[in-house]
C-alpha cells in the first residue's frame, strides 16, 4: 500500500535581484515529489510564481553553489539557487 | 599596499572599478550590488587560483562591495604583485574579465527617475 503514496519533499530555493524582487521573497519553498529534477522543479516554480515565466530562459540553476544542467536530482539537503544573468564589477 | 608587497616582487598592479554617472539607461546616481556570498566567494577563489597557476603571481588581493555604492566611489580592487610587470597586468585583467562574467553579483543602476537591473550575462 506504501508504495503508491509518493512521498514529497519540500526544497528551499533562493531567489535574487530580479527574481527575488517579482516574487517578493528571497527564498520560496516548493514541495514536491522526491526525485525531482532541475527542469522539473524549474516547471513548478513557474507555475506557482507565474511572474517569473517571462524570465524562464533568462535564470539557471545552482545547485550546492554550482551551475547544473536540468537533469541533475536535488533533495532538500541541497542549496537551491535561480540566478539570473550576473553583472559584477 | 594591500599587503601586496613582496621581496620577489618588481611589479605590482592594482585595478579599481568606480561606478559612473552614466549607465545604459541614462544618468545614475549609484549602483545597488548584491551577491550570492557563499558562492560568489567560492568563484572568486577559483578565479584567483587560476590567476596565480597561469602567471605565478607573489600575491594577490580581489575585493568586491555590495549594497548602495554612490557615483565616483569604488565597488572593486584588484591587486597583484609578481615578478615582472607583464605577469602583474595580464592577471590583473584576467581576474576582472572573470570576475565579470562568472560570479554571481547583480547591479541595479538607480537614477532619480528610474532603478534598472543590468542586462549581464547568463551563467555557464
Amino acid at each position: 500500500m506504501r508504495s503508491d503514496i509518493q512521498d514529497n519533499e519540500k526544497i528551499k530555493v533562493k531567489l535574487f535581484a530580479i527574481l527575488r524582487e517579482r516574487v517578493g521573497e528571497s527564498e520560496i519553498t516548493i514541495t514536491v515529489p522526491s526525485g525531482i529534477t532541475v527542469n522539473h522543479l524549474n516547471s513548478e516554480i513557474l507555475k506557482k510564481y507565474p511572474q517569473l515565466k517571462s524570465f524562464s530562459n533568462k535564470f539557471v540553476t545552482s545547485v550546492n553553489c554550482k551551475v547544473t544542467t536540468g537533469d541533475t536530482v536535488i533533495t532538500s539537503k541541497d542549496e537551491v539557487a535561480l540566478l539570473p544573468p550576473v553583472s559584477g564589477g | 599596499m594591500l599587503g601586496l608587497e613582496d621581496n620577489s616582487a618588481g611589479a605590482l598592479s592594482v585595478f579599481i572599478g568606480n561606478v559612473r554617472n552614466r549607465g545604459r539607461s541614462g544618468n545614475v546616481s549609484e549602483i545597488y550590488y548584491e551577491a550570492y556570498s557563499e558562492m560568489a566567494e567560492q568563484e572568486m577563489r577559483e578565479i584567483e587560483k587560476e590567476a596565480q597557476t597561469k602567471w605565478g603571481i607573489k600575491k594577490l588581493v580581489a575585493i568586491h562591495r555590495i549594497g548602495n555604492i554612490k557615483v565616483g566611489e569604488s565597488s572593486i580592487i584588484i591587486g597583484v604583485s609578481s615578478e615582472h610587470r607583464h605577469e602583474a597586468f595580464e592577471a590583473c585583467k584576467y581576474i576582472i574579465n572573470n570576475v565579470k562574467t562568472r560570479v554571481p553579483i547583480w547591479k541595479k543602476e538607480i537614477s532619480r527617475e528610474s532603478q534598472k537591473w543590468a542586462d549581464g550575462i547568463l551563467l555557464e
